[in-house]
């Protein structure tokens, strides 16, 4: 067994034995524990419009009008497609940046997502 | 063309700014709800058949749905409160304002067709805004009533600008 084979064969137990302490007492690590946001699509608005949330936060989309509306990026990062009424859509911000969206379907719907 | 527009306006704006005003009750304001909401679909439904420009097609589809997700919850509420819908002038001038306007279009095709239809949802949805604001939202006395129409609103403004934006659009070609 060469040197390699044996650091491959004890790495992984040491990687588990190395992740149980913190998962399992629930200590604090250097990663802020992901933040689920959510907004409000009623009266033909996003509400509120404009949200800044870390990478790894979920954002909640709820649809409180009568009629279906859609979450889509400009850039094409994320589309909800359409969110029937009463239900609700969830995007994990795994991206970093500054998404200008809009409903597709009332071009008149504007948001702003920055992930931070 | 011009003069049917004009002519369902005044139907539609005569009553807002007179006979409306003289106030209506709770199962009046019911039945006008649900009279604009099914004039539109009923437009709606000729235009995804006959409308030729994608995005005249595209708009017709989104009012059916609209204007059906709003009378869906405008029946719903109607029923729990009790309000049986009473046919009323406003009611009347709306369903035979949509009438004409769906004779007019079924003799339109093409770009034409696109164009009265548009110019007519301008003048449609302008004419229920004020409605709504006027003597709707005013006149309603049931405090849910008054929050339906108060949540409804905002998607006539957004069909307003929608329905202006590509009336502008088809002007240029």
């Amino acid at each position: 067994m060469t040197i390699e084979a044996i650091a491959r064969r004890f790495a992984l137990p040491l990687i588990i034995l190395a992740l149980l302490p913190s998962s399992s007492t629930g200590q604090v690590t250097s990663k802020p524990k992901p933040v689920t946001h959510t907004l409000t699509i009623e009266g033909m608005q996003f509400g509120p419009a404009t949200l800044t949330v870390k990478t790894g936060d979920s954002i909640v989309w709820v649809n409180k009008d009568m009629f279906p509306h859609t979450v889509t990026a400009k850039d094409g990062a994320f589309d909800s497609r359409q969110i029937e009424p009463g239900k609700s859509w969830t995007y994990r911000a795994d991206k970093k940046g500054t998404f200008a969206y809009v409903c597709s379907l009332h071009p008149t719907m504007q948001g702003q997502l920055r992930v931070k | 063309m011009k003069l049917s527009a004009i002519v369902i306006a005044g139907l539609l704006l005569a009553p807002a700014t007179g006979a409306w005003a003289q106030g209506v009750n709770d199962a009046q304001i019911a039945s006008i709800v649900v009279t604009a909401n099914q004039v539109d679909i009923d437009a709606g439904n000729l235009a995804k058949k006959q409308a030729t420009n994608p995005e005249v097609k595209k708009f017709a589809d989104l009012m059916v749905t609209d204007h059906t997700g709003v009378n869906k919850s405008a029946t719903a509420l109607v029923t729990k409160l009790k309000v049986t819908p009473e046919d009323n002038p406003t009611s009347q001038s709306l369903k035979s304002g949509g009438d004409a306007n769906l004779k007019t279009l079924k003799g339109l095709n093409g770009a034409a067709f696109d164009k009265a239809y548009v110019d007519h949802e301008v003048t449609y949805h302008q004419a229920v805004l004020d409605a709504i604001d006027k003597t709707l939202i005013p006149g309603a006395k049931n405090e849910e009533l008054k929050a339906l129409l108060v949540k409804v609103r905002p998607a006539f403004v957004s069909h307003l600008e929608h329905a202006k934006h590509l009336q502008s659009s088809l002007g240029t070609k």
